[in-house]
């Protein structure tokens, strides 16, 4: 039961929380034990009952002021699991707030509100100790309580270990460091002796050169990392933590090794990353293509998308800079010469291919990537293998890939050959010149326009299909009716009752509950919370869910279902963080009937 | 040795785990040893109750530590430096004792007033050292003024302490107490006999007419340096108030192969201790009525007692000079800027994060 901290805003395995003691501390925070005289800007809250190696300890009294270290058996790194387990401490279920000390073999709930990883100063530095560690310790404390990573953080570091999920950190090697002389920065330990200026514009810095000492260095480095901190909650309450962290994580190779070690535990990072966001995704790297969204979308594009303009041409055109692409000047004059005769596919780096259904759905519109017209080879690789995969599940009469020459064309000339399937090729020199455009016109030729209605009912299929889960779209929209004019689509049943709406901003359905009916009856598996027998308005919280499906993400649509109430929302934690989790805001409700 | 008997269940699970750890770690050293020499021999200078003496300093390979063979301590691998199989002969002790009057004798013009003999286990356990072998081994240094054999608790009475004072030597039993306190000897250490016992032992050492010298370890691993550095000081203390102990050696922990602590090291989990640390405790007991020394061995490097690398020679020498001194003074001419991240360590690191600095 954690009663002293909760989760507020989540950015992948990154979250900022609020650790709930008399003054309220806002995770992931700068804490330092309350008797320690320290410069700069710390939260003075941990108060260490003391290792258990050296002397039994009584159980301290706590205080709700503090961050109480429960009596521990601190465990370094290197320490064989034999010894962990013979020693695990067992911690007493405390009124106050606590934190205990474990290691990853022992780490399991102890009712605490923070975890203190032991050993820490063995892991950072080493990429797959670090990731192990980190991703076994998350897994096995409950998601709505802190974990505490002690005695590593600097400014350099201080990003990517919150990226990976830590929420407290403490100025131990910032001040240590000082007093070695080393001057510490986002990007760099320097040694102090070799800096002629001093690249900061911290209080301690704003002083004569030649007056800066170790002790000012000491106070510098404590307010660079709690700076870098302030940077660090800024970013995940704007959802864009992991475009700074693929920049920043560049000044020390075992921090760039520990993002893509990261992007390796795959479900540990999918598990966190929510399927909607309301940030643009920037991608400057190759490291931007194994992004949980990009590989999540491209995932759900092969595996549960269904084709359903393939007796019809394909097109396969460039993406557009701007989004969504039927909004761009160059996609609108590849329409002009198409009109609704053939399917659209965009095909782009670093998404992949997006199906003209698609072009909304997060993060299709929501991507922004480095233009400089060279594909690197793993951009051409990524998305030539999910063409290929796309390719293999549809059955078009044709495809005629309207692509410039570099990059695109290379991928369409390796999928056909791979597939062995004929591409058209109506490009020269440019998509969008009169002879490009009247080539594609004419491969056309012949071809009957679908109607808009046809449009319209794939779009909302497509999505349900990308959303719900394969055949969702075919069985939640078998009687649809489209209200609206696209992109603001509303989806009805035969009889005119509203089964949904879709979100323009996202790409995805708000369902009502005539709608969640339909998915609960449906054979697609349902995401569902199960609630306490009461009716609830405007947000659901963890302490009333008696259970949650696993694959429930943030921003997916939601069915509650308790013997008070039947309504459908919006996850606001994942299912298996709904399932661990006593405190926190878990679904906020759109309707809900009372039953 | 007494039996992890009162503090329970809790114990047994941890000497069980720290044993059969150790044991699989000893089991990947292959090495063999010539029984017919000895681990290691020296010649230096000691402080005794009596002054400064040359002293011949013997590692007798008796075949291993019985507890090592079971496991033993986290931090000592000098099982490692034994014999195959166990048990020496008579003959072979003898023929390493001579080797060790040869070195003397290469290198020293002097006879040294002082005899240190250790072994990788008790010299006054029978089952080591066979009784015949012991007094052939007082009658040897008779001659000497003093000498210093090495044993646990349990083998110290009349018998085998009197064979060297009936000799004419003043004896001492060398007792590898490493901390005055049963838990952290126990817990971190996996040592199993209690203070009580250490207490015991100089009682009858002195009935015997002998004296104790209590040998100290800074700094096993799970605590943090200032534990470490408190866990000494109230170890000096307790020892000082025990009748018959009139000297302690106090040493820094370092990494020796084949270890639990050489595991930690490796896998960024063991800092040896500072030099700093060192002086703190000699400084802060140099009061007490008993005489202190160390001798931090491997210091500077990474694996033995250091500070920033500047400092380390420097702080050495101040501690083997309060060694033969016993002036605390010696600790107020040596400084350097490390002190500073010294007491920043002293003051934040804790058990779950170690080590605070490299
Ligand atoms: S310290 Fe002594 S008792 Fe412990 S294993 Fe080594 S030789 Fe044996
Ligand atoms: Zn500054
Ligand atoms: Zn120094």
């Amino acid at each position: 039961m954690t009663d002293y901290f909760e989760v507020h805003e989540r950015d992948s395995a990154a979250r900022v929380g609020e650790l709930r003691l008399v003054d309220s501390v806002t995770t992931p925070a700068l804490v330092d034990d309350v008797d320690t005289e320290t410069p700069g800007n710390c939260r003075h809250v941990l108060d260490d009952a003391g290792s258990r190696w050296s002397t039994e300890r009584d159980a301290p009294d706590g205080d709700e002021s503090l961050l109480t270290v429960l009596p521990h058996r601190g465990l370094p790194a290197g320490t064989p699991d034999e010894v962990a387990e013979a020693f695990a401490v067992d911690y007493p279920d405390v009124t106050f707030p606590s934190a205990a000390v474990i290691s990853p073999d022992t780490a399991t709930d102890h009712s605490s509100d923070a975890y203190v990883l032991a050993g820490a100063p063995g892991y950072v530095g080493h990429a797959s100790a670090f990731v192990d560690a980190v991703t076994t310790v998350r897994e096995r404390i409950p998601a709505d309580t802190a974990l505490y990573l002690p005695g590593v953080a600097t400014p350099r570091n201080v990003a990517t270990l919150v990226y990976a999920g830590v929420d407290l950190v403490d100025p131990d090697r910032a001040v240590v460091r000082g007093t070695e002389g080393r001057y510490l920065t986002t990007d760099e330990a320097y040694f102090l002796e070799d800096l002629d200026e001093l690249p900061c514009a911290c209080p301690a810095c704003q002083q004569p050169r030649e007056e800066f000492d170790r002790q000012d260095c000491v106070e510098h480095n404590v307010n660079a990392l709690a700076a870098e901190l302030r940077r660090v909650r800024r970013r995940i309450r704007d959802g864009r933590l992991r475009d700074y962290i693929e920049g920043q994580a560049r000044q020390d190779n075992w921090l760039t090794a520990t993002f893509r070690r990261l992007d390796q535990q795959y479900s540990y990072l999918e598990e966190r990353t929510p399927l909607i966001r309301r940030a643009d995704l920037s991608a400057a790297s190759d490291d931007s293509l194994r992004r949980v969204e990009i590989q999540r979308f491209a995932e759900r594009v092969t595996d549960r998308y269904v084709p359903r303009f393939d007796d019809r041409p394909l097109v396969l055109v460039p993406c557009s800079a701007r989004k969504p692409y039927s909004d761009s000047q160059s996609h609108k004059q590849y329409h002009d010469a198409i009109k609704w005769r053939a399917h659209v596919v965009s095909m782009t780096s670093p998404i992949g291919v997006v199906p003209q259904e698609l072009e909304l759905t997060y993060p299709a519109q929501h991507y922004d990537s480095v233009v400089t017209g060279n594909w690197t080879a793993t951009e051409i690789e990524f998305v030539s293998r999910v063409l290929e995969r796309y390719l293999e599940g549809t059955d078009y009469p044709e495809i005629i890939a309207h692509v410039p020459g570099e990059g695109y064309r290379d991928i369409c000339e390796r999928v056909a050959d791979s597939l062995g399937q004929e591409f058209t090729y109506t490009v020269t020199d440019h998509p969008t010149t009169a002879d490009s455009l009247g080539n594609l016109a004419a491969e056309l030729e012949g071809w009957d326009r679908y109607p808009k209605r046809e449009r319209e009912h794939n779009t909302i299929r497509a999505v349900a299909d990308y959303q719900f889960g394969e055949g969702a779209g075919d069985e939640l929209f078998d009687d649809l009716s489209t209200q609206g004019r696209y992109p603001q689509l509303r989806a009805d049943d035969a009889d005119g009752e509203q089964l949904a709406a879709l979100a323009q901003q996202y790409g995805v359905l708000s369902l009502t509950t005539v709608g969640a009916r339909r998915w609960v009856e449906s054979d697609v598996p349902t995401k569902t919370v199960e609630i306490e027998p009461f009716v609830p308005h405007g947000s659901v919280l963890a302490p009333g869910i008696t259970d949650a499906s696993d694959d429930i993400r943030v921003g997916d649509d939601v069915v509650i279902q308790g013997d008070a109430a039947f309504g459908v929302g919006r996850a606001q934690m994942s299912g298996p963080e709904m399932q661990s989790s006593t405190r926190g805001i878990a679904v906020q409700m759109r309707h809900v009937d009372e039953q | 040795m007494s039996k992890p008997s009162p503090e329970v269940y809790e114990e047994g699970k941890g000497m069980d785990a720290h044993n059969s750890v150790m044991r699989d770690i000893r089991s990947r050293n292959d090495s063999t040893y010539d029984p017919r020499e000895p681990t290691r021999v020296w010649l230096d200078e000691d402080n005794t109750p009596d002054g400064v003496y040359q002293s011949l300093t013997i590692i007798l390979n008796t075949g291993g530590c019985r507890w090592a063979r079971a496991g033993g301590c986290t931090m000592c691998g000098y099982v490692a430096e034994s014999v195959e199989g166990g048990t020496v002969a008579h003959e072979d002790l003898m023929a390493q004792i001579q080797h060790c009057l040869d070195h003397e004798a290469e290198n020293s013009d002097e006879q040294s007033g002082l005899i240190k003999i250790y072994t990788s286990g008790s010299f006054l356990d029978e089952r080591e050292v066979p009784a015949e072998t012991r007094q052939a081994i007082a009658e040897t240094f008779a001659d000497r003024e003093r000498i210093v054999v090495e044993s646990l608790p349990d083998f110290v009475d009349e018998e085998t302490v009197g064979d060297f004072v009936d000799v004419g030597l003043e004896t001492d039993v060398a007792v590898g107490l490493e901390t005055a306190t049963d838990r952290v000897r126990h817990d971190c250490v996996n040592k199993y006999f209690d203070f009580a016992d250490f207490e015991a032992a100089s009682e009858a050492a002195q009935a015997a007419g002998a004296g104790v010298k209590a040998y100290l370890l800074m700094k096993p691993p799970f605590l943090s340096e200032a534990e470490a550095v408190e866990d000494m000081k109230r170890s000096v203390r307790r020892c000082a108030a025990v009748d018959g102990c009139h000297t302690v050696s106090m040493n820094p922990c370092n990494v020796q192969r084949y270890t639990m602590v050489e595991e930690l090291y490796h896998d960024g989990g063991y800092r040896p201790p500072w030099l700093w640390s060192v002086a703190e405790v000699l400084e802060s007991t140099a009061d007490e009525d008993v005489i202190v020394v160390s001798d931090p061995v491997g210091h500077g490097s990474d694996r033995g007692p250091h500070n920033c690398g500047e400092c380390d020679d420097k702080v050495q020498r101040a501690i083997k000079d309060f060694d033969l001194r016993q002036d605390p003074a010696v600790f107020e001419q040596v400084s350097c800027e490390c002190e500073a991240t010294w007491d920043a360590v002293i003051e934040r690191e804790r058990s779950y994060s170690l080590p605070l600095a490299r």
